[in-house]
């Protein structure tokens, strides 16, 4: 079984949901700011960032990356199962309360706790957090708790072909992520409380079947993408304690198994769907698809533009990386590694990307949608409580509203896109001195991968700055 | 944006003051009637919102809920409607025709309301309106759309709270032919929006005797516009402007770049920098220049009782932002509308001696009767005059000119120059 060093398949399952309905949430102010801005010195100015980055990492000095990316141990960490186990049934409870809040609370999206935790909260601020302090998903999981508690550690009934690899959790997370942009009304609390109960029913028979860790290591996607999420924080508790440059948790051990094909597809996937769900409001994708931006006729009217255009991007782009990869082989002289094993392996390079993109894509949502969160939590079933002792609570979304504080989001958003780019640079180039064994070698192979990366900056950036529509 | 559909027709006031003359008598007949007297129930009247919670209005609905949740607490402080309590039922349609209609269902089948209510993008009232007609459900709607007057929905959709595009035209015409100038060029979008001003104040404009001395239909995906700009003729004392979309700023400032400080007067609509900070950068150029407005976002120097006391039941200061945050600033062109049609359903429920969903026929007929609605804190940006046939209100509109980075108000249109003639009766169509 392939593993990378910070997974250890302790923790998780899982909840459904994704890209946060939030997005639609944004100002019309702010666009107009945004197009108000030198938007294009700026993602100038980002693209020559990550292309320097590029040439600096071919001019270090041989074993430099390898002492960049080397984690401080500090020592073992307690064995917290238990603690986990006990918090699991915890958040267990707190999702059927939620789904009870789903299904009988307000009908407002905005006012519903249940599509704000699982949009705003979870979708947007756990994925955040689990890429900054590690893996809290293992202490959050609903389910964990509760199959520990039913069937222990007793083997599963049934094996889940280890041909299959990570392939269910990447068609899982293309389908829902194809729910999140192309359903009608992935937000209606009723709606989406019977999809997040149908997916954690699922779940839970999957492991039931196939046990904890092979379903929630390769099936079920979103453990998948938090524990993937979780290897890019510098300080990793498990096996030990260590601490060391972002990312370095996520690059695979030489002595570990070969990363499988479908993992390194798995995360272009996350890569590829983020990216889409940036470029399918913006005048350009809609221009594709004869929609006129500034009289949007609602969801329901692209919903197969939509479906087409997600599977379109993640083809797309799994098959540009794969092409640079190949690049980079035939410049090569000399014995090249197996093309997938190099796939697999500096597909990895990509997560800091897809985490950035995904942090920045939804900053201006989790803005407006935290509000509206804390509004429902002081009110949970719009009967005019409040809990939490706030009085008159206003949502407000004025800080879209001044050039100031639109340029202050705006380069807080390029900056992450920046430097998940320039992390990828890096995580990049020390794979491939391992993969390619040497580090002239490494440079060669990955001129391709360079270009590729200053590339999907420019897109990133101008993803950003891109007048949207819908 | 809002899209504002406006079908030609020809009319005269001479015809829509007749038509009103008979709202008024038929309001009258249907309060003299005995109303059914029906066991009193406690139970809350249930209103279903229909709100742009997401989707391309969202930036509209936040404000359509909070005046629509400031309305419904003013109407049950002061004991409800008919003795019972006003509970708002809001529903998301994500700006989206389908949704919208499937939202009308739930609110008729599913959560027992009496009433729709608060819709404003058109293609949502239009998607949504003959599902609320099948359903026999009561359908308010606050679009500024031509669509209910225009006939083409049906007698169970209503707009009764805000006036529509239409009359909102074509009332800036005198204004603009007797005080901007004669010649005007207008730039607009180049889609059903647009289209509709370029239509329709062009016709109400040359009325006046003025001249429409270029037509620029800029591509609604458009960033840039200096390039347009010199299709502007040089003897143009009058832009009419209407662009909409994140690219407005940028239009205002290259045109201001292209005039420099000697330009034609200026005329928009407020649709172009609804919820925009009119003292933002880029936006200096608009000084001096003349905006509609359907409620003057800043309190006027002859503010009423009635606007005052309707910005702090919302929330709103001075400046028409937010009282919690001065940046935050609102919709306040479009969101009385929710707030007087709140009322509206109010004062038709008690006509109509209004007590379940059996009376829903009656209801319709009790604000069909309606005429005169005055000033007051029913009705706080200002007096209308409801038209029963057509099922659309008719109100003031309000010219502001842009000083100091503020809208000052320079001209209240009458009544009178919003109408034009009936093109529907829907009182002769059966329940």
């Amino acid at each position: 079984m392939w593993m990378l060093r910070s997974f250890v398949n302790r923790s998780v399952v899982t909840l459904a949901g994704i890209t946060a309905p939030g997005a639609a949430l944004a100002h019309p102010a702010q666009g107009g700011f945004v197009l108000l801005l030198p938007t294009d010195i700026y993602i100038a100015a980002g693209c020559a960032a990550v292309g320097l980055s590029v040439l600096i990492v071919a001019l270090m000095p041989a074993g430099a990356l390898a002492r960049l990316f080397a984690p401080r141990a500090l020592g073992h960490a307690p064995d917290l199962a238990t603690a986990r186990a006990l918090t699991s049934l915890l958040s267990l409870a707190l999702l059927a309360a939620l789904l009870w809040v789903g299904f009988i609370g307000p009908r407002d999206p905005l006012s519903n706790l249940l599509p704000l935790t699982i949009w705003t909260l979870w979708w947007i601020a756990l994925f955040t957090l689990q890429g900054v302090l590690g893996d809290l998903w293992a202490w959050i999981n609903p389910w964990r708790g509760l199959h520990g508690l039913v069937w222990g550690d007793a083997p599963p009934p049934l094996r889940l072909p280890k041909a299959l690899g990570c392939a269910p959790a990447i068609i899982g997370f293309v389908a829902i992520t194809g729910f999140a942009l192309a359903d009608p009304a992935p937000d209606d609390p009723a709606r989406l409380a019977a999809f997040v109960m149908g997916y954690a029913m699922f779940t839970f028979a999957g492991m039931a079947l196939f046990g904890a860790h092979a379903w929630l290591g390769r099936a079920e996607c979103f453990t998948l993408l938090l524990r993937l999420f979780a290897s890019l924080a510098p300080l990793q508790t498990r096996p030990n304690l260590a601490i060391g440059l972002p990312g370095w948790a996520a690059i695979p051990d030489r002595t570990a198994e070969k990363v499988p094909l479908s993992l390194g597809v798995f995360v272009i996937v996350l890569l590829a769907s983020g990216s889409f769900d940036g470029l399918h409001k913006t005048f350009f994708w809609l221009a594709q698809i004869g929609v006129n931006p500034l009289e949007f006729p609602g969801r329901s009217a692209v919903v197969w533009s939509t479906t087409l255009g997600l599977l379109g991007a993640n083809v797309a782009l799994a098959l540009a990386f794969a092409g640079c990869i190949a690049l980079g082989h035939l410049a090569l002289r000399g014995p090249a590694p197996r093309l997938r094993d190099a796939i697999a392996q500096l597909a990895l390079s990509l997560l800091p990307i897809a985490f950035a993109y995904h942090v920045a894509h939804f900053l201006t949502a989790f803005l407006v949608g935290v509000q509206y969160s804390v509004a429902a939590i002081t009110d949970p079933l719009a009967s005019g409580a409040d809990l939490l002792n706030l009085g008159q609570f206003y949502v407000t979304t004025g800080f879209f509203n001044t050039q100031g504080s639109v340029r202050a989001i705006w380069l807080t958003q390029a900056g992450l896109i920046v430097a998940g780019h320039i992390l990828g640079v890096l995580m990049a180039h020390r794979m491939a001195t391992q993969i390619y064994g040497g580090h002239r070698r490494a440079a060669i192979a990955q001129s391709p991968l360079a270009v590729f990366m200053v590339l999907y900056t420019l897109l990133g950036l101008w993803l950003l700055a891109a007048p949207r529509g819908a | 944006m809002t899209q504002k559909l406006i079908p030609p027709s020809g009319f005269t006031r001479r015809g829509a003051l007749k038509t009103l003359g008979l709202g008024a008598g038929a309001l009258a007949a249907t309060t003299a009637m005995p109303g059914f007297i029906q066991a009193q129930s406690s139970a809350p009247i249930r209103i279903g919102f229909q709100v742009h919670r997401t989707g391309i209005g969202a930036s509209y609905g936040r404000w359509y809920d909070r005046t629509s949740q400031a309305a419904v607490k003013r109407i049950n402080d002061a004991g409800g409607i008919n003795g019972r309590m006003v509970e708002l039922v809001p529903e998301d349609d994500g700006t989206d025709a389908k949704r919208g209609a499937e939202v009308i269902e739930k609110f008729a089948t599913q959560s027992n309301c009496d009433v729709a209510f608060g819709t404003l993008f058109s293609h949502v009232v239009i998607g949504s309106a003959p599902r609320a007609g099948e359903l026999k459900l009561p359908y308010f709607v606050v679009s500024e759309g031509h669509h209910v007057a225009s006939g083409m929905l049906n007698r169970y959709t209503l707009q009764p709270g805000i006036t529509d595009v239409k009359s909102q035209v074509q009332a800036m015409a005198p204004f603009v032919a007797a005080n901007l100038g004669k010649k005007v060029c207008m730039i607009f979008p180049d889609f059903a929006f647009g289209h509709d001003h370029r239509d329709y104040f062009s016709a109400a404009f040359e009325a006046q005797g003025g001249t429409i001395n270029a037509m620029i239909a800029i591509p609604p995906t458009e960033t840039a516009f200096t390039k347009y700009f010199p299709q502007i003729p040089r003897d143009t004392e009058v832009i009419y402007h209407v662009m909409v979309g994140p690219a407005v700023l940028t239009f205002v400032k290259e045109l201001g770049e292209f005039f420099g400080p000697s330009r034609p007067e200026l005329f928009g609509f407020i649709d172009s920098l609804e919820a925009v900070d009119i003292a933002s950068p880029g936006l200096e150029f608009l000084e001096g220049s003349y905006m509609w407005e359907g409620n003057p976002r800043y309190a006027q120097a002859d503010q009423t009782e009635y606007d005052k006391a309707f910005r702090a039941a919302v929330g709103v200061d001075d400046n028409g932002a937010s009282v919690s945050d001065s940046r935050d600033i609102s919709t306040y062109a479009h969101m009385f509308g929710c707030w007087e049609t709140l009322n509206i359903i109010k004062a038709g429920m008690e006509a109509s001696g209004y007590q379940g969903q059996g009376d829903r026929a009656a209801l319709i007929e009790a604000v069909e009767a309606m005429s005169a609605m005055p000033l007051g804190m029913d009705h706080p940006q200002g007096a209308k005059i409801f038209n029963g046939k057509t099922h659309q209100t008719f109100g003031h509109q309000y010219i502001t000119r842009v000083e100091s980075g503020k809208l000052l108000l320079a001209h209240t249109t009458s009544i009178e120059d919003t109408l034009y003639e009936d093109e529907v009766d829907y009182t002769t169509r059966s329940f």
